[in-house]
């Protein structure tokens, strides 16, 4: 089992990833739009979340296949608390979570995954 | 709302360049620790033969033209939510290298969820090289919010 804990997240982080990989929805960055849609502000892409997630699985090796499913939205000022568990299923078979930790010290499971990776 | 009838619906191929200067810019956004990302001597002690794409790197495939677009299929996209993605690696692919992505929408499912009625939209990609061999295949799977919960 590995884990890391990475932030907090900064709206500078959101902007810098909607460079990165160029979906410049701004849902994701103008607060604006954000409540418009219904949302307190704006928030984290999912790939995102799963991105950093996969950096982190990049630590067990060469990966084969990735898969992730998004339960909540992450909110800038949150730590992403991204663990991999080996799943017994298989050899380089691991389970995957991301919780959010907020500011507040409330803390919520906001991606379930799973990957293999060359054993 | 997602026009059903754009089930199978494949967007034209478009050619994309992994560039070693993106992949270090995205490592970096992601707050990637590992040094094979941004380190030519580490990714090559890996037995890569340059600068590996991140996992989740064909994200940028986005910057390359308005191929893709939802309007295309009639999803709003200010109803859009994520809500998963899966991605095979069939061989390595580094910076240097042209993929050729095919996008294509694999199904439309109108379904009740907390969030009240929705579309699941399903997309899948195919990444070849320059040989024609796919080396990614990306499944991605986007929430069009229609309604309010009944």
């Amino acid at each position: 089992m590995i884990e890391r804990r990475i932030g907090p997240l900064t709206l500078a982080d959101l902007v810098r990833y909607a460079g990165a990989g160029g979906d410049f929805n701004p849902i994701h960055f103008d607060g604006d739009v954000a409540q418009a849609a219904g949302f307190p502000g704006p928030f984290a892409h999912g790939l995102l979340t799963a991105g950093i997630l996969s950096g982190v699985v990049t630590e067990l090796g060469r990966l084969r296949r990735y898969q992730v499913r998004y339960v909540a939205q992450v909110w800038p000022g949150d730590v992403l608390v991204c663990s991999a568990e080996g799943s017994g299923s298989a050899d380089g078979a691991y389970d995957l979570t991301v919780e959010r930790e907020a500011p507040d010290g409330t803390r919520e499971v906001v991606l379930r995954g799973s990957a293999e990776v060359e054993a | 709302m997602a026009d059903a009838r754009k089930a199978g619906y494949t967007w034209p191929s478009y050619v994309i360049r992994v560039e070693r200067g993106k992949v270090v810019e995205f490592a970096r956004a992601l707050h990637f620790q590992n040094p094979i990302f941004h380190d030519l001597e580490a990714a090559r002690a890996q037995g890569y033969a340059d600068l590996p794409a991140p996992p989740t790197f064909s994200a940028v495939s986005q910057h390359y033209g308005p191929a893709q677009s939802l309007d295309d299929i009639g999803v709003d996209l200010r109803r859009v939510l994520a809500g998963g993605a899966e991605w095979e690696y069939l061989a390595d692919v580094v910076a240097g290298d042209e993929l050729t992505v095919t996008p294509r929408v694999a199904a439309i499912e109108r379904k009740q969820g907390g969030r009240g009625t929705m579309d699941v939209i399903t997309m899948e990609s195919e990444f070849a090289d320059e040989k024609g061999q796919p080396v990614l295949r990306l499944r991605t799977t986007i929430l069009e919010i229609l309604g309010e919960k009944a």
